[in-house]
């Protein structure tokens, strides 16, 4: 091993449970070069693993220079007790489930930039060992979800399983304005968006306020609103998504990074809202949320938050915006193109080959 | 006699002299039912910790004391939660698995009706309180309970459940009353004067304590806490309620009730307090 490539090797991984340990070391250093999303933040998760089912771990793969790359690994079982997670964790089969539940068609990993190639599939070689020691032989396998086609070539392998899921929808910032965008649009759609943003905008009724580091906000009429939406749905099979507590929430929209789109009653009702995270490459479109009709909610909210986001995005010139996956058509009716996600899992005995 | 002492210990003889043996009770109280106790609160705590929103956001992010539940974390007020706080957030109280959160204000009445009267059972059972909505339940048999507000107290005659207060007595059955002080004064003023009184006992809030001779320990949320025995001091319903010593005040626990799961509540604003064995009977006393 030459000189070079030693001082490049992946040196090892390490867990950290952000329930009870601190950042890991270099993480500051990490955040300023991989610029990952809000949701990484370790107070966050933090907060999310105390209130989840399935806590996620920090996973960090270190070299000499600092972290390279690090995974939110959920520890996931096959019976749902309803039960928080433990602080330590319980015998038994368990997989692990890489992603980053709060970022719809995005994956648990974030790495450092200059680490492409055998050095980021080795990073994650690394990882995948590290959890297989920490958590035992319970541990069935990995299960990566939100893979884009740039990261599925260092995950997928002998032995490993892939397959194409949801996929998410992406769209190009590439207008000088909103009429730019809303040219790019067929006539019926263009022709809708500008109805329903005029008809809000015109809402006497309605209190639309938006912005970063919003401390205006009931944390709890929010969490219920999200939880309340989600339940409307039905649950798809193999969701380990714990529902949205209260107190996530109030320490999440008062980032400066995260705005806050709130549609309120006169009487103070908090109708529809939608969260935005902030990022130089990819501002993604989070949580939408809104009441039923049948509850007096108001109808076109859903077309007016996607108005007022690309907006935003064009005027901060963000070049990319991420809303997820679901309601796919609506999307690309929008000018979204969808973005080829998949799933891959390796079984516990190719896990770190 | 010193010789007797230790010859009765060493051969497990019990103590037949009455101040002995009542200490001899507490010392019992210290070591087994105090660990009964004590154990029967640490698995509310745990329970509540492992399963019910209000107490996992409070404890995990903030602290608890006694026991610590995250290392380095210790709260303020040792992790109890002042009662109108813990009302306004009910829909947390209840377990991820599902449950009522609605407050039961007259839980715990049933098992501590004997203590306090000194009757094993009365035929009708009235509560007379405008926090309590539902009749008490887990009476004896043969009793039947039943809830009047202090407004309808004084409407002699019209009132349903002052007819059937009357038609009780007019039987020489007997009727408790339970509630405010002055609420069972107006109730037994409506009454005909030619019947018996009704028995009462009166309601004691942790911050305006009364004086006896009868009483029991009351409070909206978590229902009745506690009952005045002969010897003056205010014993806690220990099968079901644990009361902790905290910086806040007396925080009290209901034991056996899983939804709403109410555990170290600061009643009436949080009293400050100590727990210890009465020197007579032995169980749990507060003194505040």
């Amino acid at each position: 091993m030459t000189a070079a490539s030693a001082r490049t090797a992946v040196a090892a991984a390490r867990i950290c449970d952000p329930r009870v340990d601190p950042a890991p070391v270099g993480w500051s250093e990490f955040i300023g070069t991989a610029r990952p999303h809000a949701v990484w933040d370790p107070d966050l998760l933090r907060i999310e693993g105390w209130l989840a089912r399935n806590p996620p771990l920090l996973v960090t793969v270190h070299d000499a220079d600092g972290i390279v790359a690090a995974l939110s690994a959920l520890v996931c079982r096959p019976t749902r007790t309803p039960r928080y997670a433990p602080r330590r964790p319980r015998r038994g089969p368990m997989w692990v489930e890489v992603s980053q539940p709060w970022l719809s068609g995005l994956p648990g990993i974030v790495w450092r930039p200059e680490i492409q190639g055998h050095r980021l599939h080795a990073a994650v070689r690394a990882a995948e060992r590290a959890l297989a020691r920490h958590l035992g032989p319970g541990l069935v396998g990995v299960f990566y979800r939100g893979v884009g086609p740039e990261l599925l070539p260092e995950l997928d392998g002998h032995g490993r399983i892939h397959r194409r899921t949801d996929s998410s929808a992406v769209l190009d910032n590439t207008f000088a304005d909103v009429d730019e965008w809303l040219a790019s649009l067929s006539k019926s759609r263009r022709a809708g968006l500008r109805r329903q943003h005029r008809r809000a905008e015109s809402d006497r009724t309605l209190l639309i306020r938006g912005g970063p580091g919003r401390t205006d906000i009931d944390a709890a009429a929010v969490a219920d609103l999200l939880n309340d939406h989600r339940a409307r749905f039905a649950a798809q099979a193999g969701d380990t998504r714990s529902p949205v507590a209260a107190p996530y929430v109030e320490a999440f929209v008062r980032r400066s990074d995260v705005h806050t789109l709130t549609y309120h009653d006169t009487d103070g009702r908090l109708l529809a809202l939608n969260i935005l995270l902030d990022h130089r490459d990819v501002v993604v479109k989070q949580h939408w949320a809104a009441l039923p009709r049948e509850d007096e909610g108001r109808q076109g909210l859903y077309f007016d938050a996607y108005v007022r986001a690309v907006r935003w995005c064009i005027a901060h010139r963000r070049p990319r915006i991420s809303s997820g996956r679901g309601k796919l058509d609506v999307k690309t009716s929008m000018g979204f193109a969808p973005q080829d996600v998949h799933g891959v899992i390796a079984p516990r005995p190719v896990m770190g080959r | 006699m010193r010789a007797w002492a230790t010859f009765r210990r060493n051969h497990g003889i019990p103590c037949t002299n009455p101040v002995t043996a009542v200490a001899h009770c507490s010392a019992m109280w210290n070591s087994l039912a105090f660990r009964l106790w004590r154990a029967a609160y640490l698995r509310a705590v745990s329970s509540a910790f492992a399963t019910v929103p209000l107490y996992r956001e409070t404890w995990a992010l903030h602290g608890r004391t006694d026991p610590v539940l995250v290392p380095g974390k210790t709260g303020s007020n040792g992790g109890a939660l002042p009662a109108d706080g813990v009302h306004r957030r009910l829909v947390d109280t209840a377990p991820l698995a599902g449950g009522s959160t609605e407050p039961d204000p007259a839980r715990g009445l049933a098992g501590l009706l004997t203590r306090a009267t000194h009757r094993p059972s009365h035929r009708l059972v009235v509560i007379v309180d405008s926090d309590v909505t539902r009749p008490p339940t887990g009476l004896p048999r043969g009793s039947r309970g039943c809830v009047l507000h202090p407004d309808a107290a004084t409407a002699a005659g019209d009132e349903p459940v002052i007819r059937e207060v009357v038609d009780t007595l007019r039987r020489g059955e007997r009727v408790l009353t339970v509630g405010e002080g002055k609420d069972l004064d107006a109730l037994t003023a409506a009454l005909p004067a030619q019947l018996p009184p009704p028995d009462r006992v009166p309601h004691h809030r942790i911050d305006r304590p009364g004086t006896g001779p009868f009483g029991l320990l009351h409070d909206p949320l978590l229902g009745y806490l506690g009952v005045l025995r002969e010897c003056g001091r205010l014993h806690v319903d220990h099968w079901h309620v644990y009361v902790r010593e905290t910086a806040g005040g007396l925080a009290f626990t209901v034991l056996d009730r899983t939804s709403p799961r109410l555990v170290d509540v600061l009643i009436g604003g949080g009293v400050p307090g100590e727990v210890h064995a009465c020197p007579k009977h032995g169980s749990p006393v507060i003194e505040t």
